[in-house]
């Protein structure tokens, strides 16, 4: 029993299982919307993209998430500036503003004297170096994310479904997906002080994408996704005392290692067969 | 018979590109009208525009009595091509449900009404017993039976249908057909697009495309040797000078009963001089 709650202990350890589960909850529900409309290479480039802003906050000693925020919508503009101009793929410029984003905020980062301890820190966060006042601010960012985000679910189911379709049923796909642009750049910002920017991603991307090899339902797979992030970042703790492993790395590694173990139970389970059931 | 959709001059662009030039033509209320003709001929985009998802870039097109903006909300649209990303976790029911959202909205709760409706359309499309699985299990008959199921749960005075029987295994194609020719009955005005000409002869109204909208009317004043040659080209027709072919009186494999098609008498033909 000891070796499940020597982990936390201590207040710090407590803090940062908490801020680890208010990010879980956050990048769950998000995280569903984005694995659902393909979108996980653009989540990848946008956990990349505020790391600039971070980086700029730092410097100046203004507060990270407003600078996180001007990054993150400075991203999103250009990426629709390269989208609207060019006859490039959208994947194109997401890479070319990931790239660009990323480099960015190594060169105004590299500045400081503290250079290397200061990306890391933004890159793979401080799990353990969250505080009380961290945790108040990242839980209200969480309740906004969560009630927008299921607010907003029929129109993002329909923007899910098909565009046309969503246009014609009223829901606003353009503004929905705007809106979602907007949910994950807040649960970015509001995660990366727990897990990092970098390994947000995994938070992200990798509860939602197991979710969705089990469940049959959209609310399902928000609500599994939810169940895995959480176990994840306990998981990741626990083993990050034990295993003495950086624990937002180890937090982020856990939901990638469970997606193919599900992988693998799923792939083994027997199917249903795709034909028509006989009926009277 | 009023007209349910009344379309003068209409002009309509994809992009740069004008994919329907100047046409008039009337879709009336209540009853089944085809749309046929060659690909790229504007079938699809003339939907598109009744249906307000591509605006009309000239003239005027009236939409049950309003803009086609006005109208969206009334009009259900069977797209063509709908897919749905083979990891979206969407059962049939809740798939059909999404029929209900323009009147639902955002947030508001669906009543046991709703249910109902989705229940009865889900019956009428002989999916109830599939209800409960993943879209992606299904075949593609299925599949569009759902969507179809999904159109008629909306509430709606006119039904659009992309190729609704294209490709389609005889069973679902006879369901369909089947909620193409109840809808009418239910005050529905039906539109859809074809490339079988045995469909668009058994409608109660035809428009034929190619590029411009080449006749508006009844099948027996639109669907000519003439016309046909005009919209498919000189040469495509095997019997140019006679039109008793054309219309044979018997009813035939998922098409239409054509014996219900003679109220109409506005139609009207133009020739642009292509």
């Amino acid at each position: 029993m000891e070796w499940f709650t020597e982990p936390f202990a201590l207040a710090f350890q407590q803090r940062a299982l908490l801020g680890g589960a208010l990010a879980a909850l956050m990048t769950s529900v998000v995280g569903t919307w984005l694995v659902l409309r393909g979108m996980s290479f653009f989540g990848d480039a946008f956990v990349h993209g505020v790391v600039p802003g971070i980086a700029a906050a730092v410097v100046l000693d203004i507060n990270p998430l407003l600078g996180a925020a001007v990054a993150a919508a400075v991203m999103v503009f250009a990426i629709e500036v390269v989208n609207r101009q060019t006859v490039l793929s959208e994947d194109t410029s997401i890479g070319l503003l990931f790239v660009g984003m990323l480099a960015l905020g190594v060169v105004i980062i590299s500045r400081l004297d503290t250079y290397s301890g200061s990306l890391t820190s933004i890159l793979f966060g401080d799990a353990l170096g969250v505080t009380t006042s961290d945790l108040y601010g990242q839980a209200i960012l969480a309740i906004i994310v969560i009630a927008v985000a299921l607010a907003l679910y029929r129109p993002l189911l329909a923007l899910s479904f098909n565009a046309e379709k969503a246009e014609l049923w009223g829901m606003k796909p353009k503004r929905a997906h705007a809106a979602l642009l907007v949910l994950i750049a807040a649960a970015v910002i509001g995660s990366y002080q727990s897990v990092g920017t970098l390994l947000v991603f995994g938070l992200l991307v990798g509860p939602p994408a197991t979710a969705s090899l089990i469940a049959r339902t959209v609310p399902r797979m928000m609500i599994y996704s939810a169940i895995i992030a959480l176990f994840s970042v306990w998981l990741g703790l626990t083993l990050s005392y034990h295993l003495s492993t950086a624990g937002s790395a180890t937090m982020a590694l856990v939901p990638i290692v469970l997606f193919f173990i599900v992988l693998a139970i799923t792939r083994l389970a027997p199917k249903r067969a795709p034909q028509e059931v006989a009926h009277a | 018979m009023p007209d349910a959709v009344v379309g003068r001059h209409v002009v309509i662009s994809r992009g740069d590109r004008v994919a329907l030039k100047d046409s008039d033509f009337t879709i009336p209320q209540g009853a089944i009208t085809a749309i046929i003709g060659p690909n790229g001929s504007g079938k699809s985009t003339l939907l598109h525009a009744i249906a307000n998802l591509l605006p009309i870039s000239g003239g005027a097109l009236s939409v049950l009595g309003a803009t086609p903006e006005l109208s969206q909300s009334q009009i259900a649209y069977v797209l063509q091509y709908t897919t749905v990303p083979a990891g979206t976790p969407l059962t049939v029911r809740e798939a059909v449900a999404m029929g209900r959202y323009p009147t639902l909205g955002f947030l508001r709760r669906p009543s046991a009404d709703d249910k109902k409706r989705v229940q009865q359309a889900m019956e009428r499309l002989d999916i109830a017993h599939l209800a409960d699985r993943h879209l992606t299990e299904l075949s593609g008959g299925q599949r569009q039976r759902v969507y179809v199921a999904q159109g008629i749960t909306q509430d709606h005075a006119m039904l659009l249908l992309d190729e609704p029987l294209t490709g389609l295994d005889i069973n679902s194609a006879k369901t369909i057909d089947g909620i193409i020719h109840d809808e009418p009955t239910r005050g529905c005005s039906v539109v859809l697009t074809t490339h079988d000409l045995e469909e668009a002869k058994a409608a109660d109204h035809v428009i034929l495309t190619s590029g411009y909208v080449v006749a508006s009317g009844p099948p027996a004043q639109v669907l000519t040797p003439d016309n046909l040659a005009t919209a498919y080209g000189l040469g495509s027709l095997h019997a140019k000078d006679d039109d008793a072919p054309l219309f044979p009186t018997e009813h035939h494999d998922h098409g239409f009963d054509i014996s219900h098609n003679a109220h109409d008498q506005h139609g009207h033909g133009h020739d642009h001089g292509h």
